[in-house]
C-alpha cells in the first residue's frame, strides 16, 4: 500500500465520522520531529527503585530564532535531548548537535523556555535529577547565543542546581523587572508512615523545592527567607504561577504527590510568600500531578486545575488500589495535620477574595486516569478555554492483582534473597497505556468530553505537553512527549473556521516576552476573556509565549487590554480577528484590578461574638460506615437541632441549641440585646440523646411557648430510649418535661401544625432512617393535641414509610385556607397530603416522579404570581451520582447474605450498564460469601451489578431510585408543577437549609439558600465549596460571599432570621462547628 | 445385615484387592499423603491472605473432621470429639463400616471442608483430582472409594453445619473498630494503616474454653509517657532493641515474622510479602515432629487435631485480650512523640498491641505438643524455607516457643509485658486443654 492510498483511506475514515476530528497526528516522517524517549531495558532501574521512572521527559516550546515559528526541544531522562527548528509547514530540522544542547545530566526531566538574561532570544532551562540512583549532572541552562547555537551556562547563573528536580517557572515574583525561577524538586521519601505535616518546614536540599531571585543576572536561593516548603515530603509534580488574587503579583500553586498537601503560596509583595491552600481549598488532589491555569469563566480570575489518577474505565478503576479508607483519613488529617485530599481531579473556579470552589466532578473533567499535564487553550476558537490531558503509564503498579496475588511468587524471593526486582514480576503488572482526553469548554463551568470526536484514537503515554501554533494557521496545535515512543505533533485542523486573534508581547528590558502580562478582551458587547502569559505549565514543559483567543464568528474584538507585569495598562480597540498582532510596551497608564469588580455592598456583618450566642455543635465519635459498610452517606450527622421562639414569655426570641450525644444542649434567653445561655433543665453530658430538630410553639393553649424536640442519632436502634423525642413545658419560670408517649425513631423534622381543625397544635414527625437498616423506610407518627398538650400517637397508613425523611411543613399554597402536608425525603419525591375525611390523603401530582436526595423544603412566591412556590434542596450535581429519567441512580436493598443485617448497594449507571460504587474489598467486607465468585481483581472490575449479584437478586431486592439530583423549585401555576433546578452555581454541594426575609431591605423578600456536607467516604470527597445563594428572582441569583456571608468548608443545618431591639439578625448554624450571627 | 454377612463380604473384599492391586493402601495410610494436603491448605491460606485468627479457625475445623474419622476407624484407641468441643454432636457411623476407607474418609473431609473455607479452591482441587486419580489407579475398588468418598461428605456436612453456629458468619459484618483518641489507644499503623483485623474474634465459639475470657491475663501497665515510668521503660525498652539489635536476634525477629500480609510502598509502586501466619507456622512444627517421630497417619491426625483446637482458642483468648485492652503499639507511639522516621524491623499487624499473639498461641502450641511428644524433643525447624528464611533448631518445643515470643520485642512490635503476659496466658490455655481433651486413650 502506498502513502497515498493510506492518506486517502484516512480522509475516508475521517469523512465516516459525524465531526471530523479537530486534531491530527503529523507523522514524525513529515514532521522530521523522530524524537523517542526511550526508558533504556538493559539498565537496572526500575519503578520499584525509583519511584517516578515513568514519568517522562520535558517539551519546551519556543521560537528561537525569531523567525515567527515555534521551534521544539525535547528532553530524554536517559538519552540526548533535541531541538528542533520549525520551517514552516510542520516541517522541523533536527539541530541538536549543531545547537549543543543535547545536556549531560543522567536523567532529565522537565524543560522551560525563557528569555532569561533579557537579549530578546529565548534561553533553555533543563531540569534533572541528580543524586540518587547514581544519577549524576545538574540542571542546566541554555543561554541562546542567537545563531542557533546556545552555551550552557548554569553554573555563571547560579542555576546548576543538583536536587531531584521535576520542573522549573521563570517569573518575575517580586516585580523588579527581571525574571526569577522557581525549581520544583520532588521528594523521595522512603519512610513508610506519613510523618506529620510540620516534616514539610524543614528544609531538605534535595527534596525541597527552591525559589531563585534574579539578582542582576546571578540567581540566589531565596527559599528560605521567602517561606517556601522544603521538607522530605514535597512529591512536587505539578507547578503554576498566576496572579490569583490579582493583586498584581504572581503567586504559586504546586502540586504534591501522596500525602503531601499541595500548597498555594500567595506573593506578599515583599519578596515572601504566605502558604495559603487551606484557606482557598476545602480539598485538593490526592495524588496530585500536572496543573493548569486560565481563566474558564470569563470573570478576569484565573482559574486552576490540578490533575490526579481516577480511572474511567470501570476495568481499570476496579482493578486498582482506590480511595483512601475513611479512617485513615480522618487519622491523617486530625493527627498529622494534613488537608483533604481526593483521589480525582480537581477544577478549582477562583472566586474574587473567597478562594476556590472545587467543580470538577460538576464540570465533568474529574476522571482522566493516570494524568500528567493539563493544558487549557481555544482550540476550537469558540471563545471558551478547552482542555487538553495528557495520559498513560507503562506500567500500572497500583494494580491489585500484582500488589496482592502476582507480586508475592514472583518477587519474593528476589526481594528477600537480593533485594532487587525481577524483570518478569515487572512484566506481570497490566499496562496503562491510555487514550488522551480533550474537552470542549462550554458556559456553565461545563467541559465536554470530546476525547472520540477530536482527537485520533490511540492508546500511548504521553506525559509532558506544549501548546503552540506551529503552522501559523490561527488555531492551536499541540505535542506531547510520549514514553518509549516517537513523540507525537497533533496539527489542529479547525483551520479558520472560527475567528481568533493572536498577540506576541514584547515587554522590557530583563524581560522581553512579558511572562506575567495579562490580556483581557471584550467582544460582542462585553463578553469578557482573559489570559496570563505564563510559559511554565501543564507538566514538566513550557507552551508557546502566545496570546491566542477565539472569538467564534464575530469579527471584531471591542478592545483588549494588556497590564504589563508593572501593572500599568494599554488597550487596543477594535481590531478585526483573524490576526497576530504585536504588541509593545507603550503610552500605558497605571492598571487596577478593581476595574474588574462588579463592586457589591457587603449585606450581612458578622457579629457572633457580640450577643453572646456563642454555641459550638460537636460531632460525636460514631462512624456510620464502621457498622453499615456499605451505606453511601451517614445518618448520625443531621443535627443539631435549632429552634426561634419566646421561652419565657417576655415576647423576645430565645434560642434552642439541641446537640449531639454527650454532649450537652442549650437554652439562650434573650435579655436586652444579649443572649444568657443556660442548660440546667437539659440532660446531661452523659446522655446518649442526640437531637436534631425542634420547635417552640404554645402546645398547651396557656399562652406560653413550648420546647418539643426531636431526637435521633443514628446509632441506637428498636425501643431505645435514645430515641425518643422530648416535650418541655413552660412553667412560670421554668421548663418542665412532660413525658411523650411512647414512640420511637431517627427524627428528623417536626412539623406543627392543626390538620384536624380542632385549634390545638398537633405534631407530624418525620422520622429519617432506621438504625441499623438503611434504605428501609421508616414509619412517621402524627401527635394528636387534646388541646392541653397531651399527645396521642397516630400513624396515618398515608405516611409511612414514604422516604427516608427530611423535611416537612403545612402550607396553604394559594391562600385558600386549604392547608397540605409537605413532605421531603431522600430516594422519594416530593409529596403532599391533605387531610378530608379524617384521613391524611395522598395529592396526585401531575408532573412526572421528582425521585431526589431531598434535603430541605420551603417556599417562596418567587415568580410573584400570588401562589407559594416549592423550593428544594437536593444533593446537587457536584457528585459521583448520576441521575436522570432515564438512568436514575439506583440503590440495591436486601438482606443479600441472609444473615439478618441488610445491605444497601448504591450503583450508578455508565453508558448503557450500572455498575456498584464500591470496590470487592468494600463489598466482601460486608457480603463475605461473594468473595468466592471473584478470586481476583480482574474477575471483578468491570463487572456490572447484575454480573456480581445476578438477576435474580436483585429482582428480589428492594430497588429504590433517584432521578433528579438538582436543588431547584416547583414553580407553582395554579396547582400545576413545574420543576426548574437552580443555576448551576446552586448545584455544587448539598443544600440543606433555606431562609425568606428581606435581607436586602427592597420590600420583597429573597430565599437565602445554604448547604455543603461532609458525611461520605473519601470515594464522594467533601462536599465544601458552596458559599451559600441569595435567590432574588427568577433569574437573579448571587452567591452571597460577595455580600459578607460564606458558608465554604462549613456544613450548613440551619438558617433562621430574628428581630433584637429593632435590628434584624442572621442565626447560621452547621453542624460540628461554631454557629454564626450576622446582622443584615 | 447380620455379623456373619459383614465377615463374609469383608473377607470377599480383602481377598478381591489382594488379588488385584491394593497399592492404594499404602498411599492412603501414608501419612505423607495426609501432610500433603496440609500443606496444600497453608498455601492456599497464605495466597488468599487470612488474617492468623481467621486461619486457625480454617486449619481446625477440616483438622476435627478428619479427626473424627479416625475415631470411627479406631474407636478403642481415639475417642470422639463430640461431647468434648463445645456445641459438637456424635456424628452418625457409616451403615456399613466395612465398605469405608476411614483414610480417605478423613482426607475426603479435610479437602472438602478446607475448600469450604477458603477461596481459592483450585490449588485443592488440582491435589485432591490428582489423588484420586492415583487411587484408582493403584487398584482402589470403585464401590469402597465411592461410599469412602460420601461418607467424607456426609463427615463434612456435620462438622460445616456445627461450624455455621460459631458466629463467624455474624461477626463479618459486626462494626469496624472506631479509632479513639486518646494517645493510649490502638491506631492504625503504617505503612497501609489498615483496620483492625477481627474486632470481634472474642465471640466466636471456643472448643474447649468455656469462653473467651475463660484465662485473663492481668491489665497492661498504666499508659504514661513519663520518663521514668514503668510504660515509659516497657517503651524505651522497644526502642533500645532495635538500636542494639544483634544479628541473631534479627535473624530470630524475621524467623518468626509470620506476617501474612507485609505491604512495601515504594510511591505508586507497591508490593505484597506473604508468609504462613504464626498458626501456619505451628502447624509446621507439628508436621516436622509427627514426621520425625514417625507417628502413623491416625497418630499424625491426632496431634495436628489437638495443636490446631489449641491454636483456635489460643486465638480468641489472645484477641479477647487484645480488643478489650486497646494497647497502643510501640510504632505509633514513637513516631508521634520521639522519632517520625522509626521503624519497627518488622511491620507492625494490624490489630492491638496487649496481648502478643505469637507469645499466646506458641505456648499453647508447645504446651499440647510437649505433652504428645515430651519436652526435649529436638527438631529442626525448616518451616520457613520455603519463604527464604533459613532452617533454626531447638532442642524443645517449650524452647522454640519462648524463641517466638521474645523475637517481637526484636522486631519492634511488641512490649516485653505483652509477651511475659502472652506467655502466661499461652501456658494456661495451653495446660487447660491438655487437661481437658481427651483423644488419644492411651495416653
Amino acid at each position: 500500500m502506498n502513502k497515498l492510498f493510506l492518506g486517502l483511506l484516512g480522509i475516508l475514515c475521517y469523512c465516516c465520522t459525524a465531526e471530523p476530528a479537530l486534531f491530527e497526528i503529523i507523522p514524525s516522517s513529515q514532521s522530521g520531529v523522530d524524537f523517542s524517549n526511550t526508558l533504556k531495558e538493559e539498565s537496572d532501574l526500575s519503578i520499584l527503585d525509583y519511584l517516578y521512572y515513568y514519568n517522562g521527559g520535558g517539551v519546551a516550546v519556543g521560537d528561537i530564532n525569531n523567525d515567527g515559528y515555534p521551534d521544539v526541544f525535547l528532553t530524554s531522562n536517559q538519552g540526548e535531548n533535541k531541538l528542533y527548528l520549525n520551517g514552516g509547514n510542520f516541517r522541523f530540522r533536527d539541530i541538536s548537535h549543531q545547537a549543543g544542547i543535547t545536556g549531560k545530566s543522567s536523567w532529565n526531566t522537565g524543560a522551560t523556555m525563557a528569555d532569561v538574561n533579557g537579549d530578546g532570544l529565548l534561553d533553555i532551562y533543563v531540569c534533572a535529577v541528580v543524586g540518587i540512583n547514581g544519577f549524576s549532572g545538574h540542571n542546566e541552562l541554555y543561554i541562546n547565543n542567537g545563531d542557533n547555537t546556545f552555551t550552557e551556562q548554569s553554573k555563571l547563573y547560579g542555576l546548576d542546581t543538583q536536587s531531584y528536580s521535576s520542573s522549573a517557572a521563570f517569573f518575575d515574583y517580586d516585580l523588579d523587572g527581571d525574571l526569577d525561577l522557581y525549581v520544583l524538586n520532588h521528594a523521595v521519601h522512603t519512610q513508610n508512615s506519613y510523618g506529620h505535616s510540620d516534616l514539610r518546614y524543614q528544609r531538605n536540599p534535595n527534596t525541597g523545592d527552591q525559589l531563585f531571585k534574579n539578582n542582576n543576572g546571578v540567581f540566589v536561593d531565596v527559599s528560605e527567607s521567602a517561606g517556601i516548603h522544603g521538607g522530605v515530603n514535597s512529591y512536587g509534580l505539578g507547578l503554576a504561577t498566576a496572579d490569583f488574587n490579582l493583586d498584581g503579583y504572581p503567586d504559586i500553586f504546586v502540586g504534591n504527590d501522596f500525602h503531601e498537601d499541595d500548597y498555594l503560596y500567595i506573593n506578599n509583595q515583599d519578596g515572601t510568600f504566605r502558604e495559603s491552600l487551606k484557606d482557598w481549598t476545602g480539598h485538593t488532589s490526592r495524588f496530585s500531578m500536572g496543573s493548569d491555569v486560565a481563566d474558564i469563566n470569563g470573570d478576569g480570575y484565573p482559574d486552576l486545575i490540578s490533575l490526579d489518577m481516577l480511572p474511567r474505565d470501570e476495568k481499570v478503576l476496579k482493578a486498582s488500589e482506590g480511595d483512601d479508607n475513611v479512617q485513615t483519613q480522618k487519622m491523617r488529617i486530625d493527627r498529622y495535620g494534613y488537608h483533604y485530599q481526593f483521589t480525582r481531579n480537581m477544577l478549582f473556579v477562583n472566586r474574587p477574595d473567597q478562594g476556590f470552589m472545587e467543580t470538577a466532578l460538576m464540570s465533568g473533567v474529574a476522571a482522566t486516569d493516570w494524568s500528567w499535564s493539563a493544558l487549557f487553550a481555544d482550540f476550537d476558537n469558540d471563545s471558551q478555554q478547552d482542555l487538553f490531558i495528557s495520559n498513560g503509564i507503562p506500567k500500572r503498579p497500583n494494580d491489585l492483582d500484582f500488589i496482592k496475588f502476582v507480586s508475592n511468587e514472583q518477587i519474593q524471593n528476589k526481594i528477600t534473597k537480593t533485594r532487587l526486582v525481577d524483570r518478569k514480576a515487572l512484566e506481570m503488572m497490566p499496562t496503562g497505556e491510555c487514550q488522551n482526553f480533550i474537552f470542549q469548554g462550554k458556559s456553565g463551568l461545563k467541559f465536554v468530553d470530546k476525547t472520540r470526536n477530536w482527537l485520533p484514537q490511540v492508546s500511548d503515554v504521553s506525559g509532558a505537553t506544549a501548546y503552540a501554533d506551529f503552522d501559523r494557521d490561527g488555531d492551536l496545535d499541540l505535542i506531547t512527549n510520549n514514553l518509549n515512543e516517537p513523540t507525537k505533533m497533533y496539527r489542529n485542523r479547525s483551520d479558520g473556521k472560527q475567528n481568533y486573534v493572536q498577540l506576541k508581547l514584547q515587554y522590557k528590558e530583563q524581560n522581553s516576552i512579558g511572562i506575567g502580562t495579562k490580556v483581557y478582551s471584550y467582544h460582542n458587547g462585553g463578553e469578557l476573556q482573559s489570559q496570563s502569559l505564563y510559559t511554565s505549565k501543564g507538566f514538566q514543559g513550557s507552551s508557546e509565549p502566545l496570546i491566542h483567543f477565539g472569538y467564534e464568528n464575530f469579527q471584531k474584538v471591542d478592545s483588549l487590554i494588556v497590564v504589563w507585569p508593572d501593572q500599568r495598562f494599554q488597550v487596543l480597540k477594535n481590531l478585526p480577528v483573524n490576526q497576530r498582532i504585536e504588541v509593545s510596551y507603550d503610552k500605558t497608564k497605571p492598571w487596577t484590578s478593581k476595574r474588574l469588580r462588579k463592586s457589591r455592598a457587603k449585606v450581612f456583618t458578622e457579629v457572633s461574638d457580640q450577643l453572646g450566642l456563642d454555641y459550638t455543635h460537636e460531632e460525636d465519635n460514631y462512624l456510620d460506615f464502621n457498622r453499615e459498610k456499605l451505606i453511601p452517606y451517614k445518618g448520625s450527622d443531621r443535627g443539631p437541632a435549632v429552634a426561634l421562639g419566646d421561652l419565657n414569655g417576655d415576647g423576645k426570641t430565645d434560642v434552642f441549641l439541641g446537640s449531639s450525644k454527650f454532649k450537652k444542649s442549650k437554652l439562650f434567653l434573650q435579655q436586652a440585646g444579649k443572649f444568657i445561655s443556660t442548660d440546667s433543665i437539659f440532660p446531661d453530658k452523659t446522655d446518649v440523646k442526640e437531637f436534631t430538630t425542634a420547635v417552640i410553639a404554645d402546645f398547651n393553649a396557656d399562652q406560653k411557648n413550648d420546647l418539643f424536640v426531636g431526637a435521633a442519632g443514628a446509632d441506637f436502634s428498636g425501643k431505645s430510649s435514645a430515641l425518643k423525642d422530648h416535650f418541655w413545658i413552660s412553667k412560670k419560670t421554668t421548663l418542665s418535661e412532660k413525658e411523650l408517649p411512647e414512640y420511637f425513631g431517627n427524627s428528623a423534622t417536626i412539623c406543627v401544625f392543626d390538620y384536624d381543625q380542632d385549634q390545638d397544635l398537633d405534631v407530624f414527625v418525620g422520622s429519617h432512617m432506621i438504625t441499623g437498616n438503611f434504605g428501609k423506610f421508616p414509619s412517621n407518627v402524627v401527635l394528636n393535641n387534646d388541646g392541653n398538650g397531651n399527645f396521642t400517637v397516630l400513624q396515618p397508613k398515608a405516611l409511612q414509610e414514604i422516604g427516608m425523611i427530611t423535611d416537612a411543613a403545612w402550607v396553604d399554597l394559594d391562600n385558600n385556607g386549604d392547608f397540605e402536608l409537605w413532605v421531603v425525603g431522600e430516594w422519594m419525591s416530593p409529596r403532599s397530603f391533605s387531610f378530608k375525611d379524617g384521613e391524611f390523603r395522598p395529592q396526585s401530582f401531575k408532573n412526572k416522579s421528582l425521585k431526589g436526595l431531598w434535603q430541605s423544603l420551603s417556599f417562596f412566591d418567587i415568580d410573584q404570581d400570588g401562589d407559594q412556590d416549592i423550593f428544594l434542596g437536593n444533593w446537587g450535581l457536584n457528585s459521583k451520582f448520576t441521575a436522570s429519567p432515564k438512568k436514575p441512580l439506583k440503590m440495591y436493598f436486601d438482606d443479600f447474605d441472609n444473615n439478618g443485617q441488610t445491605e444497601t448497594i448504591v450503583a450508578i449507571a455508565k453508558g448503557s450498564n450500572y455498575y456498584p460504587i464500591h470496590s470487592i474489598d468494600e463489598l466482601t467486607g460486608q457480603m463475605i460469601q461473594l468473595r468466592k465468585g471473584f478470586q481476583s481483581y480482574t474477575d471483578y472490575a468491570g463487572l456490572t451489578i447484575e454480573d456480581i449479584l445476578g438477576e435474580e437478586v436483585l429482582e428480589q431486592a428492594q430497588l429504590l431510585e433517584v432521578n433528579e439530583l438538582r436543588s431547584g423549585y416547583l414553580r407553582n401555576d395554579k396547582g400545576s408543577f413545574e420543576f426548574i433546578p437552580f443555576d448551576f452555581l446552586l448545584q455544587q454541594s448539598p443544600i440543606t437549609a433555606f431562609q425568606k426575609d428581606d435581607f436586602l431591605g427592597t420590600g420583597n423578600p429573597q430565599m437565602l439558600a445554604g448547604g455543603n456536607y461532609f458525611g461520605v467516604k473519601p470515594y464522594h470527597g467533601r462536599f465544601d465549596s458552596f458559599p451559600g445563594a441569595l435567590i432574588i428572582s427568577e433569574n437573579q441569583t448571587e452567591l452571597t460571599s460577595a455580600l459578607g456571608l460564606n458558608f465554604t468548608n462549613k456544613s450548613v443545618r440551619s438558617l433562621d432570621t430574628f428581630d433584637m431591639e429593632g435590628q434584624k439578625y442572621l442565626l447560621v448554624v452547621y453542624n460540628d462547628d461554631k454557629a454564626e450571627v450576622f446582622q443584615f | 445385615m447380620n455379623k456373619l454377612t459383614t465377615f463374609l463380604l469383608a473377607i470377599v473384599l480383602l481377598t478381591t484387592a489382594c488379588q488385584k492391586d491394593n497399592r492404594y493402601q499404602t498411599v492412603l495410610e501414608d501419612p505423607t499423603t495426609f501432610h500433603k494436603a496440609v500443606d496444600r491448605l497453608t498455601s492456599v491460606i497464605v495466597h488468599d491472605i487470612f488474617s492468623p485468627p481467621v486461619a486457625s479457625r480454617i486449619y481446625a475445623y477440616p483438622m476435627i473432621a478428619a479427626y473424627e474419622a479416625m475415631h470411627l476407624k479406631q474407636p478403642e484407641k481415639f475417642q470422639s470429639l463430640a461431647g468434648q468441643l463445645n456445641g459438637l454432636s456424635q456424628i452418625e457411623a457409616p451403615e456399613n463400616p466395612n465398605l469405608v476407607h476411614y483414610d480417605l474418609a478423613a482426607l475426603h473431609a479435610f479437602l472438602t471442608l478446607g475448600k469450604q473455607f477458603i477461596f481459592s479452591e483450585n490449588t485443592l482441587v488440582v491435589f485432591q483430582d490428582s489423588l484420586y486419580t492415583e487411587l484408582k489407579a493403584k487398584g482402589m475398588p470403585r464401590r469402597l472409594f465411592k461410599n469412602s468418598i460420601a461418607y467424607g461428605e456426609k463427615l463434612a456436612s456435620h462438622i460445616k453445619d456445627w461450624a455455621d453456629g460459631d458466629l463467624y458468619k455474624q461477626t463479618r459484618t459486626y462494626p469496624k473498630y472506631t479509632i479513639r483518641e486518646q494517645d493510649k489507644y490502638w491506631k492504625p499503623t503504617p505503612p497501609a494503616y489498615m483496620d483492625g483485623i477481627e474486632p470481634h474474634w472474642n465471640k466466636i465459639r471456643t472448643f474447649v474454653l468455656d469462653s473467651a475470657n475463660q484465662f485473663v491475663p492481668i491489665p497492661p501497665i498504666p499508659f504514661s509517657l513519663e520518663e521514668g515510668s514503668p510504660f515509659r521503660e516497657q517503651l524505651d525498652e522497644v526502642y533500645q532493641v532495635k538500636i542494639n539489635l544483634t544479628q541473631e536476634q534479627t535473624e530470630i525477629a524475621s524467623f518468626w515474622d509470620c506476617n501474612p500480609y507485609v505491604t512495601h510502598q515504594n510511591g505508586h509502586a507497591m508490593f505484597a510479602t506473604k508468609k504462613i501466619t504464626p498458626g501456619g507456622h505451628w502447624i509446621g512444627i507439628t508436621k516436622i515432629a509427627a514426621q520425625k517421630a514417625q507417628q502413623d497417619l491416625p497418630t499424625t491426625i491426632n496431634t495436628y487435631t489437638r495443636v490446631s483446637i489449641a491454636l483456635f482458642d489460643a486465638f480468641i483468648s489472645c484477641w479477647d485480650t487484645k480488643w478489650n485492652t486497646l494497647v497502643v503499639r510501640p510504632e505509633t507511639l514513637i513516631n508521634n512523640h520521639f522519632d517520625q522516621e522509626w521503624t519497627p524491623l518488622l511491620q507492625t499487624p494490624p490489630f492491638p498491641e496487649y496481648t502478643s499473639g505469637h507469645s499466646v498461641i506458641s505456648r499453647a502450641s508447645a504446651v499440647v505438643l510437649t505433652d504428645l511428644l515430651g519436652d526435649n524433643f529436638a527438631f529442626d525447624d525448616t518451616t520457613e524455607m520455603d519463604y527464604g528464611l533459613p532452617m533454626r533448631s531447638y532442642t524443645s518445643f517449650l524452647e522454640a516457643s519462648e524463641e517466638a515470643a521474645i523475637s517481637r520485642l526484636y522486631g519492634g512490635i511488641h512490649y516485653m509485658m505483652a509477651i511475659e503476659e502472652g506467655v502466661n496466658q499461652g501456658q494456661k490455655v495451653g495446660d487447660f486443654i491438655v487437661q481437658k481433651l481427651i483423644t488419644n486413650k492411651n495416653n
